[in-house]
């Protein structure tokens, strides 16, 4: 079975002067679930590619010390052996596949393996089937939802059943419905078949219950390597490398307990059950699930976050200002038959911080891109300051509406940062003097002074969203439009891009709208909610009522934050005892 | 026609590329070019489709018949249009006249036939074969897998590629650039520059799916792959073949006997009919 031992490990790119990986030492038996977690950049998905073999055959580079799967070294043995047993998947699944049918992109792996076809055809069938797939063999890839299409992906991983699966953020990409179902089918794998398992994360909350021990990760180093139970008993150590714990032992910890619970079940039987409805005043535990719902914690408690950059109060809108306004919308891509968007009606005031919800492929990118006018409606109109947008082009929009994808790169052109953000301006004609000052403002606003005159293609996934969100920011729109902000980001990156962006806007009284599946993120920047599903509007209103429907949620692929769940628990709880209670009267 | 055999079709374009190099008539390559458009009706080609070919036909032929209407080097050839005057200065000096040749765009109407043959053969190829089959059929054929790999997984990532250009360009112009202006230097680096974000970004997809495809047991050599299916030749194939394999070598027998007639090295009056047809259809 599948067991890994890594004694002294270090290694540094081909490119690079200091290492990436610095004396790993680890030991995974077989069986293992490992949630492996660490800031962005700290080595994680260079610790899977030399487990599996990408590392050093495929990049190159020095290395010391040894990895060894199952006994043999993975620097000595050729790849195409050691990934028949190590199986490794990838965080974007558009990234991985590449074959237009599904059955192709199974088979691929297996033809590389030279089995015959026979046992291509069984192992398909049987892949599919573990992956919930049964009855998609002859699909097109491109007509999946990305939920879908990583299962596919996990699917190429199976069929070549490795007895280790190592996953990198394999759900980062994916809606909360979709997540919950490709770990549901790795801790089936793991369990069931006894595969060992190593997923790379950041979504701690959802990891967490599955696994057996936790790994953490700072700076190319293995700084704690512990079994789940006690993987959480010191919660500081992960907020100071501003990774994220899990929300209920969060809830443990500020309410004294030495257990950190991490199934909704657990930490019922331990608050609900024992101490909260007798010790502690409701008014407590309210505010305190508040709190934690909203995040705060982390960044009040830890000392982390920069206190200039805790979020301001929501300014209110300006009900007189209508900056964008969706009249009837219907939008149908050519050649398709179905409409992705259908009778969108909604506007948008001045002032708003506006999170469109829903799960993936519900429309979410397509209504953004009908904002800028990168899209043009089937039916109905979308009008910006009163203007309808058929009659524009995306340059009439420029220095109104401002967008950052969820691929940065899209925005990137310029040879260095400090030339990016200054790109709109230059364009428009400001003066020079203007445009330094501009510059002199924005940079560190977004924390990018250090690092103005790199190129931007060269930096981290966080610095280049920063980057872009900067150079969208320095024509000063009304509204900022950004796709899936929180996509490989890890939690104190997205809270400080989130914060510096929050503090911005507001003072400017600016307008944002952003897509996310991150419930957190919403109720803690947003002022209103737009819940699309299968391209209706389901929900527009405020994120506590949003999220107070459990059903409509479910419709949207959402799941409430745990302590929410929790708080409402408690709350039913509490009602139900209130009734039992004889009256007095009586 | 669409059902046919990989294989056969990469033998069609094969064929049909020797052929139209070989035929100097316009009528013989009208023919083709229609034969062409009949086997490009049969898929049918969707709109866009249709579309994309319009669009390459026509800038394919529109720019050989204009060169070559200008840059035609052979005699005898009639001016019919003077674009600028021999006596113009500087230029006209320089360039001894510039001038449109009534052979010259002749010439490019042939030119263009060809070249629009083969591109109507390359789109029903592309458009009618799964990229698994092209790559099976390529490997058969003796192209290295690697090359063929590369070849058929490049052909898939087009159309994303020539989506991300689109939202560069317009994600530029929400930040005010303007592409065309008077200014060559300023709409050339524009764009070189909007160029950046998408080599950029093809590196990264490039590395990834390297890493993707070396984490499912690929090897360049593919001694010991196998494969899930085996593409069968079936009769229209071997029909289709046969009967273009005969035209090509009757193309190549007549003219050959034409050759040797017209250079003065064979005749035999029985071949009168023969050197005629080669002479005003061939």
């Amino acid at each position: 079975m599948g067991s890994i031992e890594i004694e002294n490990f270090h290694f540094t790119y081909p490119s690079r002067n200091t290492p990436t990986l610095r004396g790993i030492d680890a030991r995974v038996d077989p069986r293992a679930f490992i949630l492996l977690t660490g800031p962005t950049g700290c080595g994680k998905s260079t610790l899977l590619r030399t487990l599996n073999g990408l590392i050093p055959h495929a990049s190159g580079g020095k290395l010391s010390g040894s990895v060894r799967v199952n006994g043999a070294s993975v620097a000595e043995q050729p790849i195409a052996v050691t990934c028949q047993q190590v199986g490794l998947l990838f965080q974007n699944p558009e990234e991985q596949l590449f074959c237009i049918i599904v059955e192709d992109e199974v088979a691929f792996g297996l033809e590389n393996q030279g089995l015959p076809s026979h046992e291509i055809d069984c192992r398909i069938d049987s892949a599919l089937a573990q992956v919930g797939l049964a009855g998609f063999r002859h699909r097109q890839i491109a007509s999946l939802s990305s939920g879908q299409k990583q299962r596919v992906a996990l699917a190429c991983v199976c069929a070549m059943q490795p007895q280790i699966l190592l996953l990198d953020e394999p759900t980062s990409y994916l809606d909360p419905q979709a997540t919950h179902d490709i770990l549901e089918i790795i801790g089936d794998l793991n369990s069931r078949l006894g595969i060992t398992v190593i997923v790379a994360g950041h979504q701690v909350n959802e990891i967490a219950p599955l696994c057996s021990r936790v790994w953490l990760m700072d700076d190319g180093e293995l700084v704690s390597d512990l079994p789940i139970d006690q993987a959480f008993t010191d919660l500081d150590q992960y907020s100071q490398l501003g990774v994220q714990v899990p929300e209920l032992a969060q809830v443990a910890r500020q309410l004294g307990y030495s257990e950190r619970p991490l199934t909704l079940d657990h930490a019922v039987q331990l608050f609900v059950n024992s101490t909260l409805d007798s010790t502690q005043p409701q008014s407590h535990w309210d505010k305190l699930s508040n709190d934690l719902i909203r995040s705060n914690a982390l960044s009040s408690d830890d000392g982390l976050a920069d206190p200039t950059l805790v979020p301001t109060q929501t300014a209110p809108p300006n009900p007189n200002n209508i900056l964008a306004e969706v009249q009837n919308l219907f939008f149908r891509y050519p050649q398709t038959s179905v409409d992705v968007l259908k009778n969108i009606s909604f506007q948008i005031k001045g002032g708003e911080v506006v999170a469109i919800m829903g799960a993936n492929g519900s429309g979410k990118t397509t209504l953004l891109l009908h904002l800028i006018t990168l899209l043009r409606p089937s039916a109905g109109k979308v009008l910006i300051n009163g203007q309808d947008t058929r009659r524009y082009k995306p340059r009439h929009l420029a220095g109104e509406v401002g967008i950052v994808f969820q691929n940065p790169d899209l925005l990137l052109q310029a040879a260095t940062v400090s030339e990016e953000v200054a790109f709109g301006p230059k364009n428009f004609k400001l003066a020079r003097k203007e445009v330094e000052e501009r510059l002199e403002e924005i940079l560190p606003i977004f924390d990018l002074e250090t690092l103005k005159a790199e190129a931007p293609y060269a930096l981290s996934r966080g610095q280049r969203q920063r980057t872009a969100v900067a150079a969208s920011f320095s024509l000063y729109p009304d509204l900022l439009l950004l796709d899936e902000p929180t996509t490989g980001q890890d939690y104190y990156h997205l809270q400080q891009l989130m914060q510096m962006l929050d503090n911005t806007m507001k003072v400017e009284n600016k307008t944002a709208i952003f897509c996310t599946h991150d419930v957190h993120l919403t109720l803690e920047y947003a002022s209103r909610v737009l819940l699309l599903h299968h391209g209706e509007l389901i929900f527009d209103g405020t994120p506590d009522a949003a999220f107070a429907n459990p059903e409509r949620l479910e419709q949207a692929s959402l799941v409430p934050p745990l302590t929410m769940q929790l708080q409402r628990f408690q709350n039913d709880k509490t009602a139900s005892s209130h009734e039992n209670r004889p009256s007095r009267n009586r | 026609m669409t059902k046919l055999h990989p294989h056969t079709k990469i033998v069609l374009l094969a064929i049909v590329s020797c052929l139209v190099i070989l035929l100097d008539s316009p009528i013989a390559l009208f023919a083709c070019f229609l034969v062409s458009l009949c086997l490009q009706a049969s898929i049918p080609p969707s709109w866009r489709q249709m579309r994309l070919l319009l669009l390459f036909v026509g800038l394919g032929t529109w720019g050989l018949i204009y060169s070559q209407g200008i840059f035609y080097n052979q005699f005898p050839r009639t001016v019919i249009f003077t674009i600028i005057h021999k006596d113009v200065p500087v230029i006209g000096g320089l360039t001894g006249g510039i001038h449109l040749y009534r052979e010259g765009l002749f010439h490019g109407a042939v030119q263009s036939l060809r070249f629009n043959t083969m591109l109507i053969i390359s789109c029903f190829i592309i458009w009618t074969t799964q990229p698994r089959d092209l790559l099976l059929a390529l490997v058969k054929l003796r192209v290295p897998y690697s090359l063929a790999f590369m070849v058929t997984t490049g052909l898939r990532y087009i159309p994303l590629i020539a989506s991300e250009a689109k939202t560069v360009i317009r994600s530029q112009r929400l930040r005010g650039f303007r592409y065309l202006r008077l200014n060559l230097f300023h709409t050339v680096s524009g764009i070189l520059n909007s160029l950046r974000p998408i080599l950029t970004n093809n590196i990264r997809r490039a590395t990834h799916l390297s890493e993707a495809v070396e984490s499912r047991a690929f090897s360049p050599d593919a001694t010991h792959r196998t494969s899930l299916r085996e593409l069968k030749t079936q009769q229209q194939d071997v029909i289709l073949i046969s009967v273009l394999l005969v035209c090509l070598l009757s193309v190549i027998g007549l003219k050959s006997i034409y050759f040797l007639y017209a250079n003065g090295l064979y005749y035999a009056s029985w071949l009168r009919g023969a050197y005629t047809f080669a002479r005003e259809v061939l």
